[in-house]
């Protein structure tokens, strides 16, 4: 009985101090690969470390702010699988913007406001005074901008562009 | 863009390989003897202002005193043209100069174009006259500065999260602003260590004696802001430094500079944020930042702190605060109604469509919040994998469509106050001097303590997360006068507290674990040291009358040669209660009961209270009263303490 016991508190035990408190970030996530391209549309968001799964891995993650793979100068996030939109195919900027904010966006769009979309105006060279009517035109076509689940780059960016005030 | 480090496709590569062949046929220009007498002549000069001397050159090459010289931090040798440049400044401005008029390349640039912030300041003071050096375009830089387009920069500190009291050692960057209105469009720049290690002593190990390479990035800042903000649920402050056109410019030929270049990483103080004050340096080196704090004898460097010194610099005016998604939904959720956040819940469990908002006789704007945040909430638990992509999708352009009918509402999100800002909060270091009586012995004690880092949950709350500690090598000394002794009271080596409240929306799992020696009651009636590990977890709530209550289960090991089987090891709760009763007065009051069931089976209760006043940024006053009963042995203490932040 009483060896039963030690034998389950010392597993408690050894359990959460090791490997918990010196889980190590897996290596898979990482901010490194933040920034790859893993998609043109809606939720093409990636894994960082679940910042609770591990609670005393991420402290000592938070102290050596390691970060795995090739974290460098890369700048943009790339877009070249993706099919390019056909008003602002060389607008770079715009492209990986988008793809990398999609579902911030969205959400702005919705709401009519937001540093997301006020961001994706100014790479659209929507005039300051036309950004209202811009945002309300967008709000209006929600629907048709983001017309599926499955909406990638280039239809969001030229769906945008065909509500965009005219100058 | 600096490197298209993913994503070029094929017909780029070749369009490179062309290049490289086309190099390699032109003939490389041979150095006239009148080039190389400028060459030396520069170099003469050089030498006779005592340029290698000079307070920029140590800045540009990191170069710090060591012993009777000087060393640069940076340990990558590519980062000099001179093989004994880490250690020699004036071999390495002769090397570097020669190199000015070299057509070698070094990491596929010429050095004038690779140490461009060494070439403008050497131009600079030697009057170089560039038609003179071998003609260069310096694509890639000037490539890379008109992506960026330096305008101003601005101090990055991505704070701590709720659960992870750790993260406030977190991170320090610093964004580079260009010609946007959006600061989503400026670049951000970090130094981090680069590791792929998953065995965490290992990790642990490496950190602390520098066996990472860390390694300056620059990415667009809407990544960092998704990273921390969106992924990490940490708050951003945002402090605009008060840098020139020209001196923000100097500082990215500096960061252009460091592009792939390496240096051991140290967690505790050849960090990030320590790191980064030489980008600040670089840009304006009337400011010696990296000197004080490596020369003020602590071994580590603390985010927090870094930018105390930066404002003490006055280089800091103002500060930007940017709330994490979680934070975001506790603001939303702050200014709604109990039944529209079970609504609002409903809908992220799919019980209620959001369709069925529109509907509701409530009005415009609280079916538009309600929706707001649903939306939050979505994400943020797509983000912790707790919600399967196809779902999310569904669900989130479900609740935005009809999100999108509700027309614009008032951003009333600013009115909520931001918390304190990290800087605003004590110094991370604590002395105490204290005096008390402890019924053992029934005698006055005196005692000092020192802590290395960092705020525990009594500290005064003030640019920290309330319930959160992190200790770092806290140790105490007591004097009795009774039997006049002096004795090692307690050396934790760490002492982490996470106390995390649950509410509707999040469902946190509150911990502590702490390590170190401490004096313990024997069956003797007497304290005697232990070495003690002491993990726990548990729920954590918050009440507006009771403040933040808390219970844990908990296990307890207790090492010491005065034990029989010279060990314990126990099972048992603690529940406490944390109460800020006003601003500058707190209270903890707390029980814990361990039943040691393996090697020296015994029982320990212990009750206590403790308060802390708050006097100023730095000091604060403390007072504690516990009383416990081990191994049938009673003790009381209470003890008066003054406790200054350094």
């Amino acid at each position: 009985m009483k060896k039963t016991f030690v034998v389950a508190v010392l597993s408690v035990l050894f359990v959460f101090v090791v490997s918990s408190a010196f889980a190590a970030p897996k290596k898979s996530s990482g901010s490194g690969r933040a920034h790859k391209n893993v998609g043109c549309g809606l939720g093409t968001l990636l894994w960082q470390n679940n910042a609770d799964d591990s609670i005393l891995s991420q402290s000592l993650q938070a102290t050596t702010n390691g970060t795995s793979g090739n974290q460098t100068f890369g700048i943009t996030t790339g877009t070249s699988d993706c099919d390019q939109p056909s008003n602002f195919a060389k607008n770079d900027r715009l492209n990986e913007f988008v793809v990398a904010n999609m579902d911030n966006l969205a959400k702005d769009i919705a709401k009519g406001n937001g540093e997301t979309l006020a961001t994706f105006a100014e790479l659209m060279q929507i005039p300051t005074e036309k950004r209202a009517e811009f945002y309300q035109n967008l709000q209006t076509n929600f629907a048709k901008v983001f017309s599926s689940e499955h909406v990638v780059l280039a239809s969001v960016v030229d769906n945008a562009a065909a509500v965009a005030p005219k100058n | 863009m600096f490197t298209k480090v993913y994503g070029a496709s094929r017909p780029v590569y070749l369009f490179f390989a062309f290049l490289l062949l086309l190099s390699f046929v032109s003939p490389s220009r041979a150095v006239f003897a009148e080039d190389s007498a400028y060459r030396e002549d520069l170099v003469k000069r050089a030498k006779e202002m005592r340029l290698f001397e000079d307070r920029y050159w140590d800045v540009l090459l990191h170069y710090k005193r060591s012993g009777s010289g000087k060393k640069s931090l940076i340990t990558d040798p590519r980062f000099f043209l001179s093989p004994s440049g880490k250690k020699d400044p004036g071999a390495e401005l002769d090397a570097t100069i020669r190199g000015f008029f070299s057509e070698e390349n070094k990491d596929e640039e010429p050095p004038r174009c690779r140490f461009i912030a060494r070439y403008t300041w050497l131009k600079e003071k030697l009057g170089i006259d560039e038609t003179r050096l071998p003609a260069t375009a310096c694509t890639k830089f000037n490539e890379a500065l008109a992506s960026v387009n330096p305008k101003s920069a601005v101090l990055i500190f991505p704070a701590a999260h709720l659960n992870s009291p750790a993260s406030m050692f977190g991170h320090t960057l610093i964004r580079i602003n260009g010609d946007f209105q959006s600061d989503l469009l400026s670049h951000a720049v970090s130094y981090a260590a680069i590791t792929d290690d998953s065995n965490g002593f290992l990790y642990a190990f490496k950190g602390l004696f520098g066996l990472y390479k860390g390694y300056y990035s620059i990415l667009p800042y809407y990544e960092k802001v998704k990273e921390y903000n969106d992924m990490e649920r940490r708050d951003i402050w945002e402090y605009p430094l008060n840098l020139s056109e020209a001196e923000t410019r100097k500082m990215l030929l500096h960061i252009w500079e460091l592009k792939e270049i390496y240096s051991d990483y140290y967690f505790f103080d050849e960090n990030c944020s320590y790191e980064l004050l030489f980008l600040i340096e670089a840009a304006r080196p009337s400011v010696d930042m990296t000197g004080p704090l490596r020369d003020r004898m602590r071994f580590w460097v603390i985010p927090p702190d870094t930018i105390r010194v930066v404002r003490e610099d006055g280089l800091i005016e103002k500060v930007k605060y940017r709330p994490s998604q979680a934070m975001r939904v506790q603001m939303i959720a702050s200014l709604m109604e109990d039944e529209d956040q079970k609504i609002v819940l409903a809908i992220v469990k799919k019980a209620v469509p959001p369709q069925a908002v529109p509907g509701m006789s409530i009005s415009n704007e609280r079916k538009a919040r309600i929706l707001d945040l649903a939306t939050e909430l979505l994400q943020y638990k797509y983000a912790r994998r707790e919600l399967e992509k196809d779902d999310y999708l569904k669900q989130f352009l479900a609740v935005l469509n009809v999100r999108s009918t509700l027309g614009t509402q008032a951003n009333d999100l600013q009115s909520i106050p931001q918390p304190s800002q990290p800087e605003e909060g004590h110094r991370s270091g604590r002395m105490v001097l204290g005096t008390g009586y402890t019924t053992l012995g029934k005698s006055l004690f005196t005692e000092v303590g020192w802590r290395a880092a960092f705020h525990d949950v009594l500290d005064p709350d003030a640019g920290y997360i309330e319930g959160g500690q992190i200790d770092f090598f806290s140790l105490r000394g007591r004097y009795y006068f009774q039997e006049n002794t002096l004795r090692l009271q307690s050396f934790r080596i760490v002492d982490i507290v996470s106390l995390s409240p649950r509410d509707m929306f999040f469902k946190p799992i509150s911990w502590k674990v702490n390590t170190g020696f401490d004096r313990e009651l024997f069956r003797d009636g007497q304290e005697h040291l232990i070495y003690r590990v002491n993990p726990g977890g548990g729920f954590a709530y918050q009440n507006r009358i009771l403040g933040l209550y808390y219970g844990m289960v908990e296990t307890d090991l207790n090492l010491s040669g005065g034990l029989k089987d010279d060990f314990a090891l126990g099972f048992g709760a603690s529940a406490g209660i944390i109460k800020k009763i006003t601003d500058s007065w707190k209270i903890h009051l707390s029980a814990r009961s361990i039943y040691y069931e393996a090697g020296d089976v015994h029982q320990s209760m212990k009750a206590s209270l403790t308060q802390n006043f708050r006097i100023s940024t730095n000091n604060s006053v403390s007072l504690s009263l516990w009383r416990e009963k081990t191994f049938y042995e009673y003790q009381s203490e209470a003890m008066l303490g003054w406790n200054y932040y350094f």
